[in-house]
């Protein structure tokens, strides 16, 4: 699916419409909406390489998303490191909290996988909340500040906002060169079929436990972005509902596609932050739930995925 | 790949584009003046605050004549949806959008992350509905003011109001482990000390929520202890209470209730009659309070206020009156006008703006709430039994460890 | 047993606690009857959306049926919250059943007590229907080696259907159950969802006992930790299905078929 993707015409033009989007994005929404929006998709694209390429559903990705977004909030806000130190220490809890998380999990599969990750982040969440000196508790962590980097203090919006996107761009890079390596094949191989990557002599506990591990560190980076840039941490990050909704912008968009998860974050934060907005505002739970459940049972390959197949059905008729 | 070969593209377009981009215009002074409520609209806090506390933002606006400064006033209600980064963008944008108050804040993890932003865009936040004294305390802070109760002030009014008779010295308290709990098992507990009363034990229980509270209240009975303090919120008040009467604990112990509203009763009558609590108004406590109430029950359907409501639109006629007095909406001179000054409302008796913390005081009432026979109207839930001054409800400015930065 | 992950079992339970309130409310439905139609109503509901909605979904990724049923939780829970709002309805136990029995050793709510025998015996029927009768072997079987089953002529989407039904009505009679207990409020079934995966998991998919074993024992460990640690009370059931899975992986009654 992905070499007909990046290589295509087709992922190419999907390709500048979301670059396009991505740059005007700050002055189409509010600025710190935007933010939100990028460090999303970039949450999706990290989930998805799990999901999509290695097939591994995690019920769990808030953990890395909220644990390292409070790390580096906390860091900031009472040790007053400037920013680049705390996103770097933040991507090592990350890092390390995706190792063992994954060390545990792996060693089963499919819903029990699934079940030890929730299982995981819930222990994070219930840590989150007892820590109260440190975490704030149910109040979270308020940053009156972003930090600096290099000095420069990051305060401006807009400003703020093309630096996440750089380092998301950054991220997604990441991702599309890994699914393209000989490592990508290899996790590609296990998707389809496990046993014969097992038969063939491939240490498939391994290839999965760094997928896990490059995934939940990319998630702890878009984390980090959502949190600085919201100037603010909180209990949503590490909930189990945060879990469900990167599981939701995934599918949506179309797993397996690297574009797919992004458009996925885009529509789904912006439907539910406009839905919130209007007069059927307190129903957008329903709204947002109707048009998932609609998704799973017809669209299965989420917006990005029909699209390409609606192309390439075209153009071997044609 | 398209995406690494656009990257210059855009770190170059990034560069051109924070370079000119100017500061968003402020609704310059000819536009009309904005009043963000920022409150639960379909939540847990709904009827406590929600749109009810829109409309009581909206009477207030209308009774001051609908404009000042020569500008219309807008209301206009926002959904938190009890989630700190949602509320915390949507301030951000009601603020860039020309918002100069952001009212109600129902929820304390909203209420800080609002407070954050106030301070960032040097705009006025009065929070009613939110519980933490952290705003008049560690998170203290210019732009912020703290308007209907706190922890503190639940403490001092039901814990010093119960632990002051002679049955009401020893206490058993059910704690749930989280900062709203600590917070006011420590209040309670220096409240009830200083009456020459004490917490007996005091349970933490994990916050859940937990719907079993049984092995904790046959601990609690069988304790001897004469009060059964319920330092919770929400669902887990209503739970514990439910099972408060099955084990006939109500029975055998004073039961008080840390934190409860008019709403909760109006949904949950049976539960909560016969136990204590703290409100900072009535609605049928006096003449002005009913009459405010009637002309809102009008607008409301026939629901009468909650506290907070009312703290609402007393908070907004106050800040309109500020602006008129100071001829600006500007943060700092605002503040600078409100912050010392006394005054009275049919909300806030013996009311004044605190500049030490930002912790507005006034009058606050310990009430116990009737069974459905005893109450002879609609909503007539509450009976006080004490009103207690202001100088005692909240926490003496010589304690406050607000670090004042203005 | 469906290989089906169903997130919203929690908001069954829930639904049939508030089938329970609107039928006293609307129609003075006396509890005892609420014990009865709340599990049919909730059950035919149930029905309704294995038949139109998930059937679709099985012969896919059962992350699908997860996906879907968690979709559901939104959309239930937020009608719920719409219909009846977030504070919470009122409900109380019926007379005959309140106030406290002695024991001998201690006073107990007679509420509770009668809980308890309900508990009881629904689970001795449940295990009675699943081993003892030819619909129990049935579905064993159908689980088991569906493909064989269906060879033998028997309609297995039939068997998927009342069992999925069946298990909701279970969920729903657990809710009306509970509602003079707890306050009867839209997401009141989502702290329980969670456990009851990690009760199953724990059990053994696939396993009733299991199931039951693992339920009453994790009662007893959160009510005993409530006393002696409490601080760690709700992360406990989390902590057993950590060591259980890895320890044994099918869980602690399950069958090795059911590891995956």
């Amino acid at each position: 699916m992905t070499s007909t993707l990046l290589g295509s015409r087709r992922g190419a033009i999907v390709a500048v419409v979301i670059v396009l989007i991505a740059l005007a994005l700050p002055k189409l929404v509010y600025p710190v909406l935007a933010i939100d929006i990028v460090a999303y998709a970039l949450f999706a694209v990290a989930f998805d390489l799990l999901l999509g390429f290695t097939g591994l559903l995690s019920f769990g990705h808030a953990i890395f998303w909220g644990g390292a977004g409070y790390v580096s909030t906390i860091l900031i806000a009472k040790a007053h490191l400037p920013f680049p130190l705390a996103v770097l220490a933040a991507l090592v809890y990350a890092a390390l909290l995706a190792l063992i998380v994954g060390a545990i999990a792996i060693r089963r599969q499919g819903i029990y996988f699934a079940m030890i990750t929730l299982a995981l982040a819930q222990l994070q969440y219930f840590f989150a909340y007892q820590l109260g000196e440190w975490t704030g508790g149910e109040n979270g962590v308020q940053l009156s500040g972003r930090g600096t980097l290099f000095g420069i203090p990051l305060e401006n919006d807009v400003a703020f906002y093309y630096a996440v996107l750089a380092v998301a761009a950054l991220g997604t890079y990441l991702v599309v060169r890994i699914v393209r390596s000989p490592f990508g094949a290899v996790l590609n191989a296990m998707r389809e079929n496990e046993q014969r990557a097992v038969a063939l002599g491939f240490r498939v506990d391994r290839y999965k436990l760094v997928a896990f591990v490059l995934s939940g560190t990319l998630a702890g980076l878009a984390g980090v972005l959502f949190a600085v840039g919201n100037r603010l941490s909180g209990l949503d990050g590490v909930d189990w509902h945060t879990s469900g909704k990167v599981v939701m912008m995934s599918i949506l968009g179309g797993i397996g596609t690297i574009f797919g998860p992004i458009v996925g974050a885009g529509m789904f934060e912006s439907l539910d932050y406009f839905v919130s907005k209007t007069a059927i505002g307190d129903k957008t739970n329903i709204v947002m739930g109707t048009i998932f459940a609609l998704c799973v049972l017809l669209f299965r390959r989420g917006i990005v995925g029909e699209l390409l197949a609606l192309r390439s059905k075209r153009s071997e008729t044609g | 790949m398209r995406v690494s070969r656009s990257l210059p593209a855009a770190l170059a377009l990034a560069l051109l584009c924070s370079s000119l981009n100017a500061p968003p215009a402020r609704a310059a002074d000819s536009g009309p003046i904005k009043i963000a409520v920022i409150t639960d609209m379909s939540g847990v806090y709904a009827a406590l605050a929600g749109p009810g506390a829109v409309e009581a933002t909206k009477m207030a606006v209308e009774d001051f004549g609908g404009k000042v400064l020569g500008r219309t006033v807008e209301v206009v209600g926002i959904d938190h949806r009890n989630n700190g980064p949602d509320a915390a963008i949507k301030a951000r944008e009601a603020y860039d959008n020309g918002a100069d108050l952001a009212l109600d804040m129902t929820n304390s993890a909203v209420a800080l992350a609002v407070a954050s932003v106030a301070k960032e865009k040097k705009k006025l936040a009065i929070v009613t509905g939110g519980a933490s004294s952290a705003l008049t305390g560690a998170s203290c802070n210019r732009y912020t003011y703290h308007y209907a109760y706190d922890t503190y002030a639940l403490a001092a009014s039901t814990g010093a109001n119960i632990a002051g008779t002679s049955n009401g010295k020893t206490w058993y308290a059910l704690v749930p482990n989280y900062a709203f709990g600590t917070q006011m098992l420590a209040d309670f507990t220096a409240a009830i000390e200083r009456k020459g009363g004490k917490i007996q034990k005091a349970d933490l229980y994990p916050f859940g929520p937990t719907t079993d509270f049984s092995s904790y209240l046959l601990a609690a009975k069988n304790s001897g202890a004469q009060v059964l303090g319920l330092f919770n919120a929400g669902a887990d008040t209503v739970n514990s209470m439910k099972q408060v009467k099955q084990f006939g604990i109500d029975k055998v112990m004073k039961v008080a209730v840390g934190l409860g509203f008019l709403s909760d009763v109006d949904a949950l009558p049976d539960v909560f009659a016969g136990s204590r609590i703290t409100t900072s108004w009535y609605w049928n406590e006096d003449k002005a309070a009913r009459a405010w109430a009637d002309k809102y029950a009008k607008r409301m359907h026939g629901l009468r206020p909650t506290d907070i409501q009312a703290s609402d639109y007393s908070a907004a006629t106050q800040w309109l009156n500020a602006v008129k007095a100071v001829g600006t909406t500007e943060g700092d001179k605002v503040q600078g006008y409100l912050d010392n000054r006394q005054f009275n409302d049919f909300y806030a008796k013996g009311g004044e703006w605190r500049g030490r913390d930002h912790r507005v005081i006034h009058e606050m009432y310990v009430v116990d709430i009737l069974p459905k026979e005893q109450v002879k109207e609609p909503h007539a839930w509450f009976k006080i039994v004490q009103t207690i001054p202001p100088g005692r409800a909240f926490r003496p400015e010589s304690q406050s460890v607000c670090k004042k930065d203005w | 047993m469906l290989r089906i992950v169903n997130f919203a079992h929690g908001a069954m339970f829930m639904l049939g606690a508030f089938v329970a309130y609107y039928g006293a409310q609307l129609f003075h439905l006396p509890f005892y009857w609420a014990l009865v139609v709340a599990p049919v109503v909730v059950g035919l509901f149930g029905l309704v959306l294995e038949v139109f909605f998930l059937r679709r979904l099985y012969g896919l990724d059962p992350l699908y049926g997860l996906l879907f049923t968690f979709a559901l939780v939104l959309i239930i829970e937020d009608s719920m919250r719409l219909a009846a709002g977030a504070l919470g309805s009122p409900y109380a136990a019926p007379p005959s059943l309140s106030g406290a029995t002695n024991l001998g050793f201690s006073l107990f709510p007679t509420y509770r007590l009668f809980v308890i025998g309900v508990a009881i015996v629904v689970c001795i029927v449940v295990w009675f229907v699943l081993e003892r009768t030819p619909v129990g072997a049935r579905i064993r079987a159908a689980t088991e080696a569906p493909v064989l089953v269906r060879a033998l002529g028997i309609d297995t989407q039939r068997l998927v259907s009342i069992t999925f039904a069946a298990g909701v009505a279970l969920a729903a009679l657990a809710g009306v159950l509970a509602a003079p207990n707890q306050n009867v409020e839209p997401t009141m079934g989502d702290k329980i969802i969670i456990n009851t995966f990690a009760i199953v998991v724990i059990g053994g998919l696939g396993s009733i006992g299991g199931s039951v074993v693992t339920g009453f024992g994790l009662g007893l460990l959160q009510t005993l930790g409530a006393v002696l640690f409490p601080a760690f009370n709700d992360t406990l059931i989390f902590l057993v299905m950590i060591i259980v899975l890895l320890i044994r992986p099918s869980g602690l009654f399950g069958t090795p078929a059911s590891a995956k």
